[in-house]
């Protein structure tokens, strides 16, 4: 039994430690320690009284307008379900959808373009095999630029939110659908952008080797060798990122397009706080289905891979 | 010669399905490649904003009153009030989805952790348990299905503004995610250890304390803190409805067309998001070797 203990306790000192983890174990402690003291989040600013009267009418006027102080009845409560529906809730979910896939296939075309400069492995003046003549220090200084702005812009895409880059288009080009699209275009392409580089690196190189010495050019191994390996992967990450498409087309509309965000919005504005509450349920509804379209159109993609 | 494939496999179906839902939705949104072309007030707008790209504002661009603190300090201040939400935001959401994942993974109620042995184990077998793992992925659906600026705009007709409810709008949906994508990992993590520990007779508390989440918490750990950079640019967005967050102000310098301004703020937000980023990926990298 001793030697056992004495075992553990042996192991239990070799443990790896990390000065890294643990430093930025403690910084991440400490964040968060001084964001609850230090961040004015205390509760009683959101239970004064005040505020508690504010919730009950709140409550109060969530209920529908022809049932508020009257008895529940099913009848008047769908035909007015119905009227919501019809007045905005249909066409505001047909647009947050369309929003939706529009930017995600233009987010897919983007990042699928982005995520080849952006693999070290491709993006060099010799893929896959060594080339007869080595390649000179500029070109290979080149190259190394090429794969450094891909992954600049990607970051650059990725770190500035959707919502942000809706409101500086919403300047530039008008109120039409173009701003939140091309803000999740934009966005999300930087996503697959990167994923898709990682996906590229990873790959098996054999294929690409055998390919680049029957004299294929970088184009060629693009499209006949690598298009097709990482074509699985790639819509995986596809239909992950369609799924928070639709969260966020919901909300961009807030800034002036008909998706359910600005009927949101606009509900709140007139203080139509039972309406307000449908369309939020409506989007709800919208993201998980959403959800389970793209769980099944992963496992399609996963049996046919 | 090998018989040469015909048709269309399904991934060649699931791409022109996609295909088609694009051309679908452009010609619905009326998407036209003119649509994109600015009209002269665009145009006028772009040129300002884009020319202040290389010279974001170092000073404010408008005579303040006395005593104002200095942009630099404001932007500042503005990006430790926009980790302070997030922080805040995101602990909140991995303490409520911890609890929630582990409630919402399957390994957790697969037979030996809720059970016992006896009547009472049996009852808790095939009523209490699989109803309170129904009940708790449909929770964590419908706490994700709601977006944060969505549960924000719930909170502020509620309540008002208060930066709590902030907090709690960006928790809840990151709640919820954390949920799903920790009771997903810990039901996928690798089973060996749990199976030993299980031969040499261990409690069913223990399996799972010491067998299953040690095998899971890199995967956890990396996730969380991606999540926490995800949390910055949500404290950011939240800041277009009045929170002291980096949007407040480059909504407002946006609005006053102080287009420097609007650089500070966008370059104080992609030094914020581009340093977690990086500390991020070096975590996994020493994590998940």
């Amino acid at each position: 039994m001793n030697d056992a203990d004495g075992a553990i306790r042996r192991l239990y000192r070799q443990r790896p430690r990390s000065r890294f983890l643990r430093l930025s174990a403690a910084l991440l402690l400490a964040l968060v320690a001084y964001a609850w003291l230090g961040g004015d989040f205390g509760a009683g600013g959101m239970l004064s009284p005040r505020r508690l009267a504010n919730v009950e009418r709140f409550l109060g006027e969530i209920r529908p307008f022809p049932l508020q102080g009257r008895d529940f009845e099913p009848a008047i409560f769908v035909r007015w379900l119905g009227e919501v529906m019809a007045e905005k809730g249909w066409h505001a979910a047909r647009v947050t959808l369309e929003l939706a896939v529009a930017a995600i296939v233009l987010a897919a075309v983007g990042g699928l373009l982005l995520s080849l400069p952006a693999a070290r492995s491709w993006a060099t003046p010799e893929p896959y095999l060594p080339s007869p003549r080595p390649p000179g220090r500029w070109r290979r200084a080149s190259w190394r630029a090429v794969v450094a702005s891909a992954r600049s812009l990607q970051i650059l895409l990725r770190a500035i939110p959707e919502y942000v880059w809706a409101f500086l288009f919403l300047a530039l080009i008008g109120p039409t659908a173009w701003p939140i699209v091309l803000a999740l275009a934009l966005h999300n392409a930087g996503i697959l952008g990167k994923l898709g580089a990682e996906v590229v690196e990873n790959l098996e190189p054999q294929p690409l080797r055998a390919l680049r010495a029957l004299g294929a050019d970088r184009r060629q191994i693009a499209a006949a060798g690598i298009f097709p390996q990482v074509l699985p992967r790639f819509l995986l990450f596809f239909f992950y990122r369609w799924e928070t498409c639709v969260r966020e087309a919901t909300v961009l509309g807030m800034l002036g397009i008909p998706s359910l965000g600005f009927w949101i919005l606009d509900a709140r504005a007139r203080q139509l706080y039972d309406e307000m509450l449908v369309l939020v349920l409506l989007g709800a509804l919208l993201v998980i289905a959403g959800d389970v379209v793209s769980a099944v159109a992963r496992g399609v993609v996963r049996r046919a891979a | 010669m090998p018989e040469e494939r015909r048709g269309v496999g399904p991934r060649g179906v699931v791409l022109i399905a996609i295909a088609l839902a694009g051309v679908w939705a452009a010609v619905a949104l009326e998407l036209a490649p003119q649509g994109l072309i600015p009209s002269s007030g665009g145009l006028r707008v772009a040129r300002d904003l884009l020319s202040r790209a290389v010279s974001p504002a170092l000073s404010y661009e408008a005579e303040v009153p006395p005593g104002t603190t200095p942009l630099l300090l404001k932007a500042g201040e503005a990006a430790v009030a926009t980790v302070t939400f997030a922080a805040a935001a995101s602990s909140l959401a991995l303490a409520v989805g911890l609890v929630l994942g582990f409630l919402g993974s399957s390994a957790w109620w697969a037979g030996d952790a809720a059970g016992g042995e006896g009547r009472w184990g049996r009852v808790v077998q095939r009523g209490a348990a699989p109803a309170l793992y129904g009940l708790t992925r449909l929770l964590i659906a419908f706490m994700r299905s709601i977006h944060e600026l969505v549960w924000a705009v719930l909170f502020l007709a509620a309540f008002g503004l208060s930066n709590l409810s902030a907090v709690i709008a960006i928790a809840i949906p990151y709640a919820g995610t954390f949920a799903k994508v920790f009771s997903e990992l810990i039901d996928e993590a690798p089973r060996d250890a749990a199976h030993a520990l299980r031969a040499a007779g261990a409690p069913p508390s223990m399996i799972f304390l010491a067998g299953l989440l040690p095998r899971a918490l890199p995967d956890m750990s990396a996730y969380a803190f991606y999540r926490f950079e995800c949390a910055l640019r949500s404290s950011a967005v939240l800041g277009f409805f009045g929170f002291p967050t980096l949007g407040y102000y480059l909504a407002a310098s946006f609005e006053n067309l102080h287009y420097g301004e609007v650089w500070t703020y966008l370059y104080a937000l992609l030094l914020l998001v581009i340093a977690v980023d990086r500390w991020s990926g070096a975590l996994r990298r020493r994590f998940v070797a």
